[in-house]
């Protein structure tokens, strides 16, 4: 049998060798405790900026369109997000256009309420799963109750003290968007045209969205798990974005090496073969 | 209440004449020939495309209303229930096919028969809980549920789920190494744009940048002298090349992209309202 040279051997690599590495490097990369200080991009800047200016009693909706596909970007936005709404003693509403997406959210958002002095009802509600995103859209612009009827808790939605002196969305301030999915074109299209927009993607949705980010149709993104720790570094608190960091750039890195290895390799190998 | 007495038995004689309308017109659409047939459903898709159409069309008046606004609305709830109904028959359909395979035994049932029982499982518990949540029936939340509901949902779909989602990460990684090979100009500048944002959008990108000693602000004077080296060096920092990528080189193509797709799906929902669209036989 012919001996193969290193060159070789490496470009052969078995997968499952790759697959620890990076294993290793994730789950070490999520012990570390090293913070590097972000550069934090204007758009999450003007995401900040925009939360920031609410006034204590404004209303927001919150659209929570993500499964546990993509929790580990999702929940650390949703998270922050959340956080700061209610530090700025805002009130705020959910709603969810995917049937898993209501339950992760509504009780990710009980516990970040409970921990926050926020009373279900009172100071949020969670309007549960619709499943047509445009007529709900639509709907909520003219009449909520007439559209949306209860929340997740069953209480009428004219009955929910949150909604004081709110009709439909046209008296709500902003709508966060936070999903991987494609619901940010119909928030764009559909919603009363005063309703500003924030948006909270995973980062393969993200390059999309720039578009709009340039055309002022939303003010503000934070993009997936690294987003979510920039925004954290803005609000001045330890998130899971915080957590997460490390391990998306020190697998970034490893990428990278691993691409240029490969790269190196494929070249040595073609001057052998040559020689 | 939502509603009261009356307003429910309305409802429920509504859905019964619905229902009766339907099942009475499948065997009378059945009689058509084809062509007839064919002609009824391009005539009802056509009716409804147009009020959809005429509704977003039509002028308003001073309260933001137009004729169709109204019947608009109530068409929108009608809508709601459809789209559960399609939710209602994806389960049936699901339920049927692996019920079929454990059934008649055929090649890995056993799958089909681990689906089903998480199936009922699942549904079970999630029933019970909203139930429960709801307060309907006077059903309230015991502990048994509370820890079945735990250990489904949190402890084993989310994690399933994200198991699923994450491996993706694992595939990539060995792909990348595999196959992200310079073998062409194009190549080139794809893979170094990559590492280029890959660097450029995460913390260390800024690290690196401060390391080498490319300045960390950009001052008024920079931004009115573009051409200052202070300026070309605080523009050649990684998260500001990243940027620059993301916003100016990105954006546009994106755009492009977009406004491609939607000029396709604006000429396929015509052929859709118009019924030119025969789909795939």
């Amino acid at each position: 049998m012919e001996a193969r040279s290193i060159w070789e051997r490496m470009m052969r690599i078995d997968r499952r060798i790759l697959y620890v590495i990076l294993a290793v490097n994730i789950i070490a990369a999520l012990m570390a405790r090293v913070a590097i200080e972000p550069d934090v991009p204007p758009p999450v800047k003007r995401f900040y900026d925009t939360v920031e200016a609410l006034q204590p009693g404004d209303m927001v909706m919150v659209s929570s369109t993500w499964s546990a596909g993509t929790l580990a970007e999702n929940q650390p936005q949703f998270e922050a997000v959340l956080k700061h709404l209610m530090r700025k003693r805002v009130r705020f509403t959910i709603i969810s256009f995917a049937p898993p997406a209501r339950d992760i959210s509504h009780r990710l958002a009980r516990r970040i309420a409970e921990e926050n002095g926020y009373v279900e009802g009172k100071d949020w509600a969670h309007f549960g799963y619709t499943p047509d995103i445009i007529i709900a859209i639509k709907g909520m612009s003219e009449d909520i109750a007439q559209t949306i009827r209860q929340d997740v808790r069953r209480t009428p939605i004219a009955e929910l003290e949150v909604m004081r002196g709110i009709k439909s969305l046209k008296d709500y301030k902003l709508v966060v968007d936070v999903t991987p999915s494609d619901t940010l074109g119909n928030w764009i299209s559909y919603r009363p045209p005063d309703l500003k927009i924030l948006y909270c993607p995973t980062s393969v949705m993200a390059a999309e969205a720039y578009t709009f980010l340039d055309s002022g149709q939303i003010l503000g993104m934070i993009t997936g798990a690294k987003g979510a720790y920039e925004y954290e570094r803005l609000l001045g608190i330890v998130g899971l974005g915080t957590r997460f960091i490390n391990a998306i750039q020190f697998s970034h890195v490893l990428i990278i090496f691993f691409i240029l290895l490969g790269n190196f390799g494929m070249l040595m190998q073609r001057r052998a073969s040559a020689s | 209440m939502l509603f009261d007495t009356t307003q429910l038995v309305v409802a429920l004689l509504w859905i019964a004449g619905a229902f009766a309308l339907a099942i009475a017109l499948i065997p009378l659409l059945g009689t058509l020939p084809p062509r007839g047939r064919f002609a009824l459903i391009s005539f009802v898709t056509f009716i409804a495309g147009l009020f959809f159409a005429a509704e977003f069309f039509l002028p308003v008046g001073e309260d933001n209303k137009n004729i169709l606004t109204d019947p608009f609305q109530k068409m929108q709830g009608s809508l709601q229930v459809i789209t559960a109904l399609s939710l209602g028959l994806g389960t049936y359909g699901l339920v049927r096919l692996h019920l079929r395979n454990a059934v008649q035994r055929r090649p890995q049932w056993g799958y089909s028969l681990v689906l089903l029982i998480a199936f009922v499982v699942m549904a079970f518990f999630s029933i019970w809980n909203t139930m429960a949540e709801k307060g309907l029936f006077g059903i309230e939340r015991t502990q048994l549920l509370e820890n079945a509901f735990t250990l489904l949902f949190d402890y084993t779909l989310i994690q399933l789920d994200a198991t699923m989602f994450s491996l993706i990460a694992f595939y990539i990684f060995s792909a990348a190494y595999r196959a992200f090979r310079i073998r062409s100009i194009e190549a080139s500048i794809l893979m170094f744009t990559a590492m280029l944002v890959m660097i450029g959008i995460v913390p260390l990108g800024k690290l690196i940048s401060d390391s080498i000693g490319l300045p960390a602000v950009q001052t008024a004077e920079m931004r009115t002298n573009p051409f200052m080296l202070e300026n070309i060096l605080y523009n050649l920092r990684l998260p500001q090349i990243a940027g620059w990528i993301q916003e100016t080189l990105n954006a546009p193509v994106q755009r492009a992209i977009e406004f491609g797709v939607g000029i396709g799906a604006l000429a396929m929902a015509i052929r859709l309202w118009l019924s030119l669209e025969r789909g795939i036989n």
